[in-house]
């Protein structure tokens, strides 16, 4: 290769593991962090149901 | 006292924010995807140290480095402008509990300070991998970085007191006071550059501003990351309020 072109270009190859997982980190815990309080609401909302429905048994 | 309690209006799950989450949400994908691509394919690279012999790539006469690694930051400008937003809502919500005793608003106020640290790591995270790979090191004592430190310690000082305190009235007070310390760095972060000048947080107003390719790509990112951080907070506060209905119908079962 060209030396001028292997210097113009000599921090770009080294530099993409640390840009990859600079944007990776992000993206995937903004995907973790929706998925586990999609979760959690999930869970709430279906022990939420089957309370209220103990609570209308007790008040029938 | 009792009327004036009364009056207190405070945000509630199912309202109208509610109903424009998912679409914020997706819309805020949207926007990061394209501007993380526009970052790579649009944003001119920025000029690193000077060739030996300027050579002729394509039409374009190039005479510097071309530094890849800088395009880290257009993710991490962002987050970090984000996090500021969120961390102001969560002491906006923190100084409403305090002046009314809403227990709503300490939950808005929690949610907000979630996504707030979030985004703290996410600046921490995005700022450390860029100081490695240019200086060799995780980590220097560099202005900015040492009270974005303090920043990210306060927020997380945040959640240690909250699972430390058990009445909810003492936790929710010494939550708001903990955020309006936290407040209190926000700024101190911000013109800290601007009073000791550092070369790794350049004040890009004072340098002539940005080109315009760049400032539209961090312009795109930035309300793409407050449309998802919007649309966290928000379902978030959904998932608490549920949860503490849901206790309180325990607690009325019990009785």
């Amino acid at each position: 290769m060209n030396p001028i072109l292997a210097d113009m270009y000599s921090t770009v190859i080294p530099s993409a593991p640390f840009i990859i997982g600079a944007y990776a980190i992000v993206w995937l815990a903004l995907l973790v962090y929706v998925i586990i309080v999609v979760r959690g609401l999930k869970k709430t909302e279906e022990q939420m149901a089957l309370l209220e429905e103990a609570i209308a048994k007790k008040t029938e | 006292m009792e009327k004036a309690r009364k009056k207190v209006t405070a945000p509630e799950a199912g309202q109208w924010p509610d109903k424009v989450l998912l679409p914020a949400l997706v819309a805020g994908a949207v926007l990061t995807t394209v501007g993380f691509l526009m970052a790579f394919l649009y944003a001119a690279p920025v000029n690193g140290a000077a060739l030996s012999t300027p050579q002729l790539v394509g039409d374009n006469m190039v005479t510097n480095q071309q530094l890849l690694s800088q395009k880290i930051f257009y993710f991490h400008m962002p987050v970090a402008i984000v996090s500021f937003v969120a961390l102001i809502l969560a002491v906006y919500y923190g100084i409403r509990f305090l002046m009314t005793r809403e227990a709503r608003f300490d939950t808005c106020s929690r949610a907000a300070m979630e996504v707030a640290l979030l985004f703290v790591i996410f600046t921490m995270v995005t700022g450390d991998l860029w100081t490695r790979f240019e200086w060799g090191v995780w980590w220097t004592w560099e202005p900015r970085l040492t009270t974005y430190l303090i920043l990210m310690l306060i927020v997380i000082a945040y959640f240690v007191l909250r699972n430390a305190v058990d009445d909810p009235e003492r936790r929710a007070t010494y939550s708001g006071v903990i955020s309006i310390i936290a407040l209190v760095d926000v700024p101190i972060c911000f013109m800290i550059t601007r009073l000791i000048p550092s070369s790794i947080h350049p004040v890009v107003t004072r340098e002539g501003g940005m080109a315009p390719d760049m400032a539209l790509t961090v312009a795109l990112i930035m309300v793409g990351m407050l449309l998802v951080a919007f649309a966290l907070y928000r379902l978030r506060f959904r998932q608490l309020r549920l949860a503490e209905r849901m206790q309180a119908l325990k607690d009325q079962l019990e009785d």
